[in-house]
């Protein structure tokens, strides 16, 4: 077989699409096999997911309470929130966090996943370390970070005392609380995206290296022209997936510093999540999720747009 | 095509045993009612089958607590009754009953914090238990008046106080002593003057020992209690305006502001809720802000310390003291609502009510349980019931739980220096405000 | 650097005098990686220390890292505060549950929308991506309610009114969470990248869709298998809200469910809560040592000739 440069499978799917097979059976047998095999999780997605978040949308022009009947309110709750300085101040927080966040830990996790696709001694325990964050239950990350960035005893003051730089107030400090955030946040992430980027890693033909490496081709060289553009379908998803991760990210605000202080680190999630179970306001909370939803959207189709998605 | 449907059907059977095999764990299907006792005594009239949603007896020894002593006793009371428990905690609390109320299916018995009531309650979701024979004057006698108004919603008995949390201040007595005091300070000013002696720091500045520790506590409710011992309150007496930026909470506030910014006896990130240890038992702190519950950590931990905290009221105009705490309710859904409220009447009783706070180390509600010896082996505990004719509670508008969210923020804005302590209240004011008009 | 069979070639046929460089080069990764790992594991070993630590201990300041007392009765202890057996079957039982189902249709639908031309593929999958980008906290509610209503279960009639639906049993846990629209994408851009020569000659065989997929493609998505599986099942295992909202019975409650009990307002339990969450950490530290075997090239030569 010879090799294909990169995008070769996508281009076979959109060709496909294009023009008609001549010698294969195709067309009606073909098209409904895809719908049956799309069937059940399409059929799923619509029940449990789809609903839900059709009704979400619906409610978030209500005051719905959850003690009382849904109310119609139309628009309320949206002008509402243009006017929330603290939702304004989520929304900002959200773009900062996921605008640091996903391309350092993306970066971080592609090269770490070609380091450890090597032959190593350790690889295992290697892999295994890079991926613990992603299995350590979250008080324990939480318990360990407060520790690190405790002002008093904190690992990060003590090196900081070394070299003379004044101890920081890490969480307490609201010009600095987002990026303490900030830093668990690209260090929590790197797990789940290396570990995706190594499974799309062993979908690359090792001829392709061979031949690069007889043609005088660096390994850096390699890197820039063979892994990363064959590494585009994977990157397509992790960026899409990181996005809207960072965009949600609730967890990290909810041990480390509830928000604060003083709303310096609160998400659009965290506010969703305080409207709907703190303040008993699903209609307002379904209207903070929308908005959410639009800037995802948004973000995407400008991602797809951008890099061309995973098509050609 | 044949070949092609056949195996489509082959694929789809692989799935669906795929599916099967995951089911095949999933016989169960008998209803988890809790055993129930065989006595043949008792009040056989009160029937059913009812279901308890609680964020108390959640632990290991809650849960033995429930089980194996307190529903017995009521089984014996109680022989045609069932009662399926449903555990969860503070923290899932709200989750739980959104759900249950969104769906209608909610509990027949509701255990809720003091400050819910009022939005449960305008909202129809509970029973008025006068109507089933628990009065408000019958009760009057048990509870001080400002505890059983927290189970009262416009002028009905809604809920009955089981347990208290309770916020005063705490200080250690060896720390004092080594400083010349020897009584706890009795003021505002007197409170500033102690702090600031009992500070200490590094030779670099650094704070070693806060002297007034008020970041381990939730800010809301540490202002809470200042703002009680100010003379301030919450909301004005027929609760249609928020009243906490009156001068009185303003100047609460603003003394709160003082002692970090200009007398520096804590420093913002010394302490924090999520702390694990409380600083006044590693002597990280002389004083605090504190929960009655510090006693539990206390006897686990630090034992040796026993003799050593001192609690106090918080004194400005008037001493101070904030609760909280846990009441039960009846569904107003119930179907079975003579048989959900003997399970009311027997967990908020005196003897199941002090068990349970034994189990968790909080201040029974029932005036009567001073006298247990739980309660007289607990200093903390002890303290808070004999103040608690000074103690105030939160709450008293339906929108509570929604304002109540924005107060930790509006403190720390204050203390951070970001907003003056008028700014910060004003602007929760008109928060307050929007969310009452809405 | 960038692959296993080169850097190895390297080794063997390079001549003698460029092995220094190599072996410095080769060092210094070797400590930026050790470094990096280190980084990694020192929540999960803290949680370990934690765990072993007695109260006393717990309460020092500044804390300590390593124990000065090793108290492994916590783990017995902590074992014995709640039925975390049955927890700990339940939980096995869910996200077994879940992973086989998530795998089986999500790999089919995956394979379907990179694959097979039909109209509306398009429109579909950017509806799955779209699915991921409302909060759970908003959904969980609808979804309860769906639960609640399911007509003909628990006591509902056919229109959903009555009864409990699949509140309290098996259904609630296993099926609403069955299937993620991230696994469905993230199979999908593994066909993706697969070349189209094996789907034309097995066309041309005459090999039906369902076995071009399951017998051609899918063995070459070995490595996206065992990525979903271990996040569906890491997922699952670690999911603590909704198993909370849909059961009350303790005979349906899940692991997380179960560690709460050592998380009492005001009064944590560390070193108990520690000790079982390490145990609940340890069949997922297990599962990925199994799964990550699969990270091997093999891809090369095995599929194409």
């Amino acid at each position: 077989m010879t090799i294909k440069p990169p995008g070769t499978a996508s281009e076979a799917a959109s060709a496909a699409r294009r023009r008609p097979r001549r010698s294969i059976p195709a067309g009606r047998k073909l098209r409904r096999a895809g719908w049956l095999m799309v069937a059940p999780a399409l059929a799923h997605t619509i029940l449990w997911i789809a609903i839900p978040v059709l009704a979400t949308l619906v409610l978030s022009f209500t005051d719905y309470q959850v003690f009382r009947a849904p109310r119609w309110v139309a628009l309320e709750n949206y002008v509402e929130l243009w006017n929330d300085d603290v939702f304004r101040k989520a929304t900002w927080n959200t773009i900062v966090y996921t605008f640091f966040t996903v391309p350092v830990s993306m970066a971080v996790a592609v090269v770490i996943a070609v380091l450890l696709n090597q032959k190593l001694r350790g690889r295992t325990i290697y892999r295994a370390a890079f991926f613990l964050p992603q299995v350590t239950a979250t008080v324990a990350i939480a318990m360990v970070w407060l520790w690190m960035y405790n002002p008093q005893y904190g690992l990060l003051n003590g090196l900081l005392s070394m070299v003379g730089v004044p101890r920081q107030i890490w969480l307490g400090d609201p010009s600095l609380a987002l990026w303490s955030v900030i830093a668990v946040g690209i260090w929590q992430g790197i797990g789940m995206k290396m570990l995706i980027y190594l499974a799309a890693l062993q979908n690359i033909d090792q001829n392709l290296y061979e031949a690069a490496s007889i043609d005088g081709a660096s390994k850096v060289q390699q890197f820039f022209s063979i892994t990363l553009p064959m590494l585009k379908p994977a990157t397509f998803f992790v960026f899409v997936i990181s996005i809207i991760g960072a965009f949600q990210v609730f967890d990290q605000i909810y041990v480390l510093t509830d928000g604060g202080p003083a709303n310096a680190t609160t998400m659009m999630t965290y506010e969703v999540y305080r409207s709907a179970f703190q303040n008993f306001r699903m209609g307002m909370a379904c209207a903070q999720s929308v908005v959410l939803f639009a800037f995802l959207i948004v973000l995407t189709v400008i991602n797809r747009r951008l890099t061309g998605g995973d098509e050609k | 095509m044949k070949k092609e449907t056949r195996r489509v059907k082959a694929s789809l059977a692989a799935g669906a045993a795929a599916f099967s095999l995951v089911l095949v764990a999933c016989g169960g299907t008998d209803n988890g009612s809790e055993a129930r006792g065989d006595a043949n005594s008792g009040d056989s009239e009160v029937s059913g089958d009812i279901t308890l949603l609680t964020p108390i007896y959640e632990g290991n020894e809650g849960k033995q607590l429930l089980e194996e002593e307190l529903l017995p006793q009521f089984y014996e009371q109680y022989p045609e009754v069932t009662v399926t428990v449903d555990y969860t905690n503070f923290g899932s609390l709200n989750e739980k009953l959104t759900t249950a109320v969104a769906s209608g299916l909610v509990p027949d018995v509701m255990m809720m914090g003091v400050g819910w009531i009022e939005a449960f309650a305008s909202n129809g979701v509970l029973a008025d238990l006068g109507e089933h024979g628990v009065t408000i004057d019958e009760l009057s006698g048990d509870f001080t008046p400002e505890i059983l108004e927290g189970g009262v919603w416009e002028g009905d008995l809604y809920a009955v106080p089981i347990m208290l949390d309770t916020r005063f201040g705490i200080a250690r007595k060896d720390i004092l002593a080594e400083a010349g005091f020897t009584e706890p300070p009795g003021s505002f000013e007197e409170l500033r003057e102690y702090a600031i002696a009992l500070t200490e720091r590094s030779d670099s500045g650094e704070l070693e020992r806060a002297g007034f520790d008020l970041l381990s506590m939730d800010l809301r409710q540490m202002y809470e209690v200042f703002l009680f011992a100010n003379g301030g309150s919450l909301f004005n007496d027929d609760y249609t305006e928020p009243a906490f930026n009156s001068p009185e909470g303003v100047e609460a506030l603003q003394f709160l502001v003082d002692l970090v910014q200009e007398d520096e006896v804590e420093d913002i990130g010394f302490s924090s809720t999520d702390i694990d240890v409380h600083p006044l038992l590693n002597g990280r702190a002389a004083m605090a802000v504190g929960h009655n519950n510090l006693w539990i950590q206390l006897q686990e931990a630090a034992p040796e310390l026993a003799d050593e905290l001192m609690p106090f009221s918080i004194t400005g105009t008037q001493p101070g003291m904030f609760f909280g705490g846990t009441l039960a309710t009846v569904s107003s859904g119930s179907s079975h609502p003579e048989a959900a409220m003997a399970l009311v009447e027997f967990l908020a009783g005196e003897e199941a009510a002090l068990a349970a706070n034994e189990q968790r180390g909080n201040v029974p509600a029932r005036t009567a349980l001073l006298d247990s010896e739980y309660v007289q082996s607990n200093p903390l505990v002890q303290f808070a019931m004999e103040n608690l004719d000074v103690a105030q509670r939160e709450g008293g508008v339906p929108q509570w739980l929604e304002i109540r969210g924005d107060f930790t923020p509006a403190v720390e804005s204050a203390l951070l220096g970001q907003k003056t302590a008028q700014e910060a209240l004003d602007d929760l004011a008109d928060g307050a405000r929007a969310a009452m008009d809405r | 650097m960038t692959a296993t069979t080169t850097s190895a070639s390297h080794g063997a046929g390079q001549p003698a005098e460029r092995r220094p460089r190599v072996n410095a080069r080769r060092v210094l990764l070797t400590v930026l990686l050790a470094f990096g790992a280190f980084t990694m594991i020192i929540p999960f070993l803290w949680m370990i220390l934690t765990s072993v630590k007695s109260p006393a201990e717990l309460i020092e300041f500044p804390p300590s890292f390593w124990p000065k007392e090793w108290v492994w009765s916590n783990y017995t202890e902590a074992l014995d505060a709640a039925p975390f057996a049955t927890y700990f079957r339940n939980s096995l039982v869910i996200a077994t549950g879940h992973t086989l189902i998530t795998v089986f249709f999500g790999a089919m639908a995956g394979y379907a929308l990179a694959r097979i031309p039909f109209r509306g593929r398009e429109l579909i999958f950017l509806g799955f991506i779209a699915m991921l980008m409302i909060p759970t906290y908003t959904k969980i509610v609808p979804q309860f309610l769906l639960v609640k209503f399911m007509p003909l279960f628990g006591g509902n009639d056919i229109l959903g009114q009555g009864g409990s639906g699949w509140l309290n049993t098996w259904w609630a846990l296993l099926i609403p969470g069955g299937l993620s629209p991230f696994a469905i994408f993230l199979f999908r851009q593994f066909y993706l990248s697969l070349p189209r020569e094996l789907e034309e000659a097995a066309r041309l065989d005459g090999l039906g869709e369902f076995r071009i997929w399951g017998q051609v493609y899918t063995p070459l998505v070995k490595p996206a298998i065992a990525t979903v599986a271990l996040l569906t099942f890491q997922d699952s295992w670690n999911n603590f809200l909704w198993p909370l909202l849909v059961t009350t019975r303790d005979d349906l409650r899940v692991i997380q469910v179960g560690l709460a009990v050592f998380q009492q307002e005001g009064t944590t339990q560390w070193a108990y809560l520690m000790a079982g969450t390490t145990l609940a950490t340890i069949p997922m530290v297990v599962l990925f040592l199994v799964a990550q075997r699969y990270f091997i090239q093999g891809f090369a030569t095995a599929g194409i000739k």
